[in-house]
């Protein structure tokens, strides 16, 4: 019988680097494929946000490019309310003063997967792993209670050390594995309909930018390519759909302003797809004796906005590394893949999850909300018509007249997001950093005449003991420049 | 193609259907006729007559290959596998 070091499913994003990385190390690497090539049957995540500059330089340097790539420098999102009509526009470079964290300024990527997925194919091929296409592996080889291998369609039996598993969200190897067998609500199902343009009048009209199409009937996408469009909107896979996934599309085509923006750049529908994607507030157990999960396999999109190609990246290079630790310590077992979990917790991926539960509460209750949305979309547009730029053409009336109406609107509005705010806006107050809160408590402390003479040391001590709800962030013991830790914030509440 | 009329059938990429398997099992006994599987496909492959569902005959002629239906499948009466390797739905812009 075949026998490797490690044995890779999936040519995906996930799969091709931690095929990379474990060639590199020296390991004896296979990965497989069912598509005809790698990116034959992607699952279709094509943007790529600043910190691939500060995570992946050389890869971004090469994938810039490649032919389908359009630069993301901007963010432009449409409101639309429940009547179709586009109420307000908006667009973001980001400040200067961003410069430290993004020094290529705002510029992301959207690239096509034909493009993106055999590129890093080739980077494992080249370091020396072997991939095979137009196979599927359909079964892993377990042996008391480990996985010691893999089967494929042809009937093959490979033995492996490891086993990663990069097979995408409906993991064949997760589930034949026993690992899991749905995701039990946590999956979204994204319908996806691409355009092809004019790429001159794309770089006229839509320019470098991403765009979004959000309303109380779509939280809809624009990822925008050179010669074309595509967009898409997910939603979580559970028993209270009242729509079935075309009839969304066919909704968001007949917005007028999304029209125009189509006879402006000729887009011509081009192809219709659909995708699972797992949208979690925490990825699951992610190893077993013998084998680990990466990538959509094991859960890791973003719980924010589920981007998913630098996690399934970054999640196959400490699942190839773990792998190499392992195999030279002879020990593959549960107990000893359990690294791989500690690994990446304690990695940047590891903090992406860390308010994996608070965010996905968030959407739920909000976007998925057509009322709760329609009433939101007027708060914004208060909000919008504060705006120094927006004020100036409130020509109705004297404009502190304009704006105290404007401001008159906020607090009637405000009480109707009490609830919804303290539910599921203030747990997100942990993620502010301490040395912030501090900051601002400093600003305040000069015009409390009782406490402006002490120390700021005792200064905190005191609004620690007089607010429960700022004591976790006074904490001596605490990291500055980090959220409150759960535990800490907890307490401070229930105390 | 206007935008009020797309053909979406039209628009998905397929090769060598004929030889993409059987990769959708259904277990009749499993199913309790709740018709969320022919609520999440995208192209209506699964119908509920008398409280059990029914998959197109031909579905790999139209099946997109997403999982969704054996997804939100309460009871697992759907299971779901891949057609053979190099078959199937090609994704060109995804
Ligand atoms: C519509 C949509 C939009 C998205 N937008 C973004 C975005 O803008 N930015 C972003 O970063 N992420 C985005 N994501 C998420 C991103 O696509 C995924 O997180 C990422 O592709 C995961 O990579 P992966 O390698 O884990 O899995 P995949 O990309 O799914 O790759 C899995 C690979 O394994 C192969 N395979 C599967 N099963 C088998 C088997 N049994 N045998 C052999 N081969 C097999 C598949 O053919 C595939 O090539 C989006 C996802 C969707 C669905
Ligand atoms: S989702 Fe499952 S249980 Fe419900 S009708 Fe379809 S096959 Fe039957
Ligand atoms: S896999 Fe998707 S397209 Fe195919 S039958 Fe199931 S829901 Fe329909």
């Amino acid at each position: 019988m075949e026998k490797w070091d490690v044995v890779v499913v999936g040519g995906g994003p996930g799969g091709s680097y931690a095929a990379k990385t474990a060639a590199e190390a020296g390991l004896k690497t296979v990965f497989f494929e069912r598509g005809r090539k790698p990116g034959d049957k992607n699952s279709s995540g094509c943007g790529l946000g600043q910190r691939w500059w500060k995570d992946y330089p050389e890869l971004m340097e090469e994938l810039q490019k490649l032919p389908s790539v359009r630069k993301v420098e901007m963010v432009v999102i449409n409101l639309i309310d429940e009547h179709d009509r586009l109420r307000y526009r908006c667009g973001t470079t980001g400040s200067d003063l961003c410069a430290n964290r993004w020094p290529h300024g705002m510029d992301g990527i959207s690239i096509y997967r034909k493009d993106l997925d055999p590129f890093l194919a080739d980077l494992a091929v080249k370091a020396g792993a072997e991939l095979r296409t137009s196979t599927l592996v359909n079964d892993v080889i377990m042996e008391n209670g480990q996985v010691r291998g893999v089967k494929t369609e042809k009937g093959e039996s490979i033995l492996a050390e490891v086993v990663i598993a990069a097979d995408g969200a409906m993991s064949t190897m997760a589930k034949k594995s026993g690992m899991r067998d749905r995701w039990g609500g946590g999956c979204t199902l994204v319908p996806q309909l691409d355009f092809g343009c004019n790429a001159d009048k794309m770089d006229d009209i839509i320019g470098n930018a991403e765009w979004c199409w959000f309303g109380p009937l779509y939280g809809t996408y624009q990822v925008n390519f050179r010669d074309g469009f595509h967009i898409g909107a997910g939603q979580w896979l559970r028993s209270d759909w009242d729509e079935k996934p075309l009839e969304m599309m066919k909704k968001v085509v007949k917005i007028p302003g999304f029209q125009a923006m189509c006879r402006a750049v000729e887009a011509k529908p081009r192809e219709y797809q659909a995708h699972m994607l797992p949208w979690l507030k925490k990825p699951p157990k992610t190893y077993t004796g013998g084998m680990m999960l990466v990538g959509d396999a094991a859960g890791f999109p973003c719980p924010l906005e589920a981007e998913g190609i630098w996690h399934a990246i970054t999640s196959g290079k400490i699942a190839a590394e773990t792998a190499a630790w392992a195999i030279s310590r002879g020990d593959a077992s549960e107990k000893a893949l359990a690294e791989y979990e500690r690994r990446w917790k304690a990695s940047d991926l590891g903090k992406e999850h860390e308010f994996g539960p608070e965010f996905v509460d968030l959407w739920n209750s909000s976007i998925f909300d057509p009322k709760l949305m329609a009433r939101q979309i007027q708060l914004l547009l208060e909000f919008s018509m504060l705006h120094p730029f927006s004020i100036v053409f409130d020509w109705g009336d004297a404009h502190m007249d304009c704006f105290n109406q404007h401001l008159e609107h906020i607090l009637d509005l405000a009480p109707e997001f009490s609830e919804f705010g303290k539910t599921y806006v203030a747990p997100l107050a942990r993620g502010i950093w301490p040395k912030n809160v501090k900051r601002i408590l400093l600003k305040v402390k000069p015009k409390i005449p009782a406490l402006r003479r002490l120390s700021d040391e005792n200064f905190f001590k005191v609004v620690a003991r007089l607010s429960k709800g700022l004591a976790p962030y006074l904490d001596p013991s605490i990291r500055q420049d980090a959220p409150v830790p759960r535990d800490v914030f907890e307490r401070g509440v229930r105390k | 193609m206007s935008l009020d009329n797309i053909d979406f059938f039209e628009l998905v990429k397929r090769v060598d259907t004929d030889k993409m398997g059987d990769f959708i099992k259904y277990d009749r006994e499993k199913c309790n006729g709740c018709g969320l599987c022919a609520l999440v496909c995208s192209f209506g492959l699964w119908a509920v007559k008398q409280n059990k569902a029914k998959l197109a005959v031909r579905y790999q002629e139209l099946c997109l290959e997403c999982g969704a239906c054996a997804e939100i499948c309460e009871p697992g009466a759907i299971d779901f596998s891949y057609p053979a390797g190099g078959t199937g739905v090609i994704i060109e812009y995804g």
